[in-house]
């Protein structure tokens, strides 16, 4: 099969993908905290009652934007799979959190109003860190292209070790978990920019959240280079250790976590450059 | 590294058709000027601005079409005569003006100036090179003036009939000032840019102060003395360049071996350019242009002044390209880029969030021209010709919310979607494109990166990806938050008012949301036949963009036009759904609450904890100010 046809393929189907990564994880958190934990299919059955549900808005607006951020999403997960340049890719993801933030903004509720702050403030600690990464993948590979780093004989992990540390210390801002996941904060702000969406257009905001896991695991993906073993390994394993993660640790403030962006993650990244750039 | 110049020498009285519209584009606005001024009257002041968007476009665009430049043109003796006259008198007026208003810093920077003055009068030497010097940069300037500057004319005529005072005289100045940019971006004669360099000013400071209460007044001192330094820097970089080479031309300046030229010369006019573009430390000078009526803060940012910055370093770019001076300009420029969008996060004034964003985009422009390469040079007149339409849009949008529905404060802001859904929607529009995928904006960060990557050896470079990613993730969250506040609405409205606005507060607004608009989509083809070109003349390298169909393809990266048609799409529907969708059919509910009131006012994050380093952010600036010139320009 064509690399293209495959990409597109993977991205038409990213939402069924993504939901079945969302039912192992909650399999594989329960079984960390010993319970049974629900079905894998438990997300599609959560799809099929929410659309059956009666939909429910505070305003058109609002439930647009939720429908928007899922489109967004998607349509960054289609660009980073098929338009060959990850820069570009970083940046679309801008727009799927315009949309959420622009609808959590909208409505008179103050969860989903702080919940939009943070979220941005969660912009603010992981989208440098990803341009950071992105380059670090240019000086490994010596282009932007996903399909060089797809084919590249070496193996970038071991050339920009730090900056993959630092991307999986990320990961929990990028997917709201805990210690990172003040956006949510389910017990404090009780789900942020979602609590206001329902039924239908909860779904859609479901969906999306479910796509940023293929999005943000394939870029764990990349740093096996050619070896797709190594990438899988990679994946399973930062995917076993955020979710221990989100297990084992408390929420931090979200001035802990800007902070730990830009005082830990960012310079140790840029080190690694320096050092990468200086080496050759 | 040598540039190869097509000297085309035309005499000045020759019949040239060239001549005529480059002559006309300078003088024409002072003469609209003039005769607005004199004649006071309604119908002359707007059909005369109505008429300068046609007759400069059409000017402009004879001049960018040429197939003859980049030109020079001779000037007669008297002329070079009369522009040192004016200078003296200048400086004198700028001495008055210190002493009337008792500004020691005024004063003495207008002495030191005039003492300055006399000793390059004295020492120059007479030079054969042409005083005019026209190339696609020049004409680019040309044509964002038409575009862009004349249009705040039109809505300045509608904007000062809300209780304003004055119209006439400001719309006047308006024009004037329009033609003083022209000039100053068509003069190659280093001595005579100084002279157009302080008429900007004089510009700029009689419209500060020109509602002449005492803010205005103190604020108006304030940036004329910050921008007499950029006048003092020009001239001890002329009196460098004459004792060291005894040249003072651009051209000639760019056909040497940038060895020979004097770095502290080049620091200096650096230094004027750093002032000029409102950088850190000396952005309080823009940020006290917002108490003037709001068409002074459009034309200050978009299409004159604060440019003139941008423009003198892409003038000199070849040649202080990978010198310590450059890297170290980058170090600050793109230190102002990202610090200035931090502290915009803290401000509450709609006008100074934008002055604030414009300083930030002005040092990544500033940044882009010093890197230099053929890239990075069209990236920067990419940021400069976006920036422009964008910042005279918002500014516009500003001023139409100001006049028409009283909100000057982002707190007064909140649920503007009900009061002002069309203006909300421009004002979206425009921070779209200060900062998203496809824009102009972000085309040129992204042109930054994809260039800069390719030459990591020094720890400036790094330190320049950082600046671009975290520079435009604070913006994309100033631009946010402003519209979050703006877009909440209270339960339950579905129904939207809109207010009818005068049409010329229309037709500025379409027009730019037009140009906007059309230069989006058209942007591949766009970049890779218009600005690569000049890119090319400045740099006298190949630059290695260019567009398949409406793909832009930059080194082995690509921007397709689906990527950039789905970004478009996406982000049209999220700026216009608000005002067309309603679900007919879908019950609403109350916010969930957790039992408690509802809020009548909801705050958003104010980031005072970013207040308190204000002082120390402003510190570290003028450190690296000081380390520009004395180790970049060789002080020591």
């Amino acid at each position: 099969m064509k690399f293209e046809t495959l990409m597109f393929l993977l991205t038409l189907f990213a939402p069924i993908l993504g939901g079945l990564v969302y039912g192992v994880e909650r399999i594989v958190k329960a079984r960390m905290q010993s319970r049974v934990g629900p079905p894998l299919m438990q997300p599609f059955y959560d799809f099929f009652k929410l659309m059956d549900k009666r939909p429910l808005m505070v305003h058109s607006l609002h439930a647009v934007m939720g429908i928007m951020y899922f489109i967004a999403c998607w349509f960054s997960l289609l660009v980073l799979f098929m338009g060959n340049d990850l820069l570009v890719a970083v940046f679309f993801h801008v727009i799927a959190v315009l949309a959420l933030t622009i609808g959590a903004f909208s409505v008179r509720s103050s969860y989903s109003v702080i919940g939009a702050m943070r979220e941005l403030m969660h912009m603010i600690s992981y989208e440098p860190l990803m341009v950071l990464m992105v380059v670090a993948f240019y000086e490994v590979v010596g282009s932007f292209n996903l399909k060089d780093i797809l084919n590249y004989q070496g193996i970038p992990l071991f050339e920009i070790p730090v900056v993959f540390i630092a991307f999986v210390l990320a990961i929990p801002m990028m997917l709201h978990k805990s210690p990172f996941d003040v956006a949510e904060a389910h017990q404090e702000i009780v789900g942020g920019p979602e609590i206001e969406y329902s039924g239908p257009f909860y779904e859609a905001l479901y969906t999306g959240k479910w796509i940023e896991y293929i999005y943000v695991f394939f870029f764990v993906f990349l740093f096996g280079g050619s070896h797709y073993w190594l990438g899988a390994l990679l994946v399973v394993l930062v995917f076993l250790f955020v979710n221990a993660l989100d297990n084992a640790s408390a929420r931090l403030d979200f001035r802990r976590m800007v902070k730990f962006s830009w005082f830990v993650l960012i310079p140790v990244s840029a080190l690694n450059l320096i050092f990468l750039s200086l080496w050759r | 590294m040598k540039r190869h110049f097509d000297i085309i020498i035309v005499h000045f009285k020759t019949e040239g058709s060239m001549e005529f519209y480059v002559t006309a584009s300078i003088v024409l606005p002072w003469i609209a000027a003039l005769i607005i001024y004199l004649a006071k009257n309604d119908t002359v002041t707007n059909v005369l601005s109505f008429l300068m968007l046609p007759i400069l476009g059409y000017f402009a665009w004879e001049v960018y079409f040429s197939n003859t430049l980049p030109m020079l043109i001779e000037t007669p003796k008297w002329v070079g005569s009369l522009i040192t006259i004016y200078d003296f008198g200048l400086l004198g007026y700028f001495l008055y003006q210190g002493m009337k208003n008792r500004s020691i810093l005024v004063s003495a920077l207008a002495i030191l100036q005039l003492a300055l003055l006399v000793i390059v009068v004295l020492m120059i030497q007479h030079s054969d090179t042409a005083d005019i010097y026209v190339d696609k940069l020049t004409a680019f300037m040309y044509m964002i003036v038409a575009i862009i500057g004349v249009p705040i004319a039109i809505f300045a005529t509608k904007y000062m009939e809300f209780d304003e005072k004055g119209k006439h005289s400001f719309v006047a100045i308006l024009i004037w000032f329009l033609g003083v940019m022209n000039f100053a971006v068509s003069v190659n004669n280093i001595e005579w840019f100084f002279a157009l360099f302080e008429t900007t000013t004089l510009a700029s400071f009689v419209l500060i102060r020109f509602r002449m209460d005492k803010e205005a007044v103190n604020n108006a001192i304030l940036a004329l003395w910050m921008n007499q330094i950029g006048g003092v820097a020009i001239l001890f970089a002329l009196l460098m360049l004459i004792k060291t080479s005894g040249m003072y031309h651009f051209t000639d300046l760019l056909s040497v071996d940038p060895k020979m030229l004097s770095l502290a010369a080049l620091g200096f006019l650096s230094l004027s350019a750093l002032v000029k573009g409102a950088q850190m430390p000396f952005h309080k000078w823009l940020l006290g242009a917002m108490v003037a009526p709001t068409p002074v803060s459009a034309i200050l940012h978009s299409a004159t002044m604060v440019k003139i910055a941008p423009y003198l370093l892409l003038r000199i770019s070849p040649i202080i390209k990978g010198t310590l001076l450059a890297k170290l300009l980058i170090i600050t420029t793109g230190f102002v880029f990202v610090a200035a969008a931090v502290i915009a996060l803290t401000q509450d004034n709609f006008k100074k969030i934008l002055a604030y964003s414009t300083i930030s985009l002005l040092g990544l422009m500033m940044l882009a021209a010093v890197v230099g390469t053929p890239i990075a040079i069209t990236a920067s007149l990419i940021l400069i010709l976006f920036h422009a339409f964008a910042k005279g849009f918002l500014f516009v949008e500003a001023g139409v919310l100001e006049k028409v529905f009283h909100v000057k404060y982002i707190k007064e802001m909140r649920r503007l979607i009900e009061k002002a859904p069309l203006t909300l929607m421009f004002i979206f529009f425009g921070f779209l494109n200060m900062t998203f995928v496809p824009f102009g904006t972000f085309i040129g960060k992204w042109l930054m990166i994809e260039e800069v990557s390719g030459f990591l050896s020094h720890g400036s470079y790094i330190l320049l990806i950082l600046y671009v990613g975290a520079g435009s993730a604070f913006l994309s969250v100033l631009y946010m938050k402003v519209l979050g506040i703006s877009v909440r609405k209270s339960h339950g409205i579905e129904k939207i008012k809109l207010t009818p606005l005068p049409l010329r507060f229309n037709f500025v607004s379409v027009w730019y949301y037009a140009w906007l608009f059309a230069l989006t989509i058209f942007i591949a083809p766009f970049i890779s036949t218009q600005l690569v070109p000049i890119a090319g003349e400045i740099s006298g390298g190949l630059v290695n963009i260019h567009a398949d169909g409406l793909s832009l393809i930059i080194n082995h990266s690509t921007l397709y036009f689906w990527q950039i048609m789905g970004a478009l799409a996406i982000l049209l529907l999220i700026h216009a759904l608000p005002f067309f969708v309603h679900f007919k059919n879908v019950d609403t509910a109350m916010p969930y609450n957790c039992g408690e009131a509802f809020p009548r006012h909801i705050e958003t994050y104010n980031f005072v904890c970013i207040s308190k380093y204000e002082s120390y952010i402003i510190a570290f600036s003028v450190a690296l100010f000081i380390m520009v010139l004395v180790l970049g320009g060789g002080l020591l």
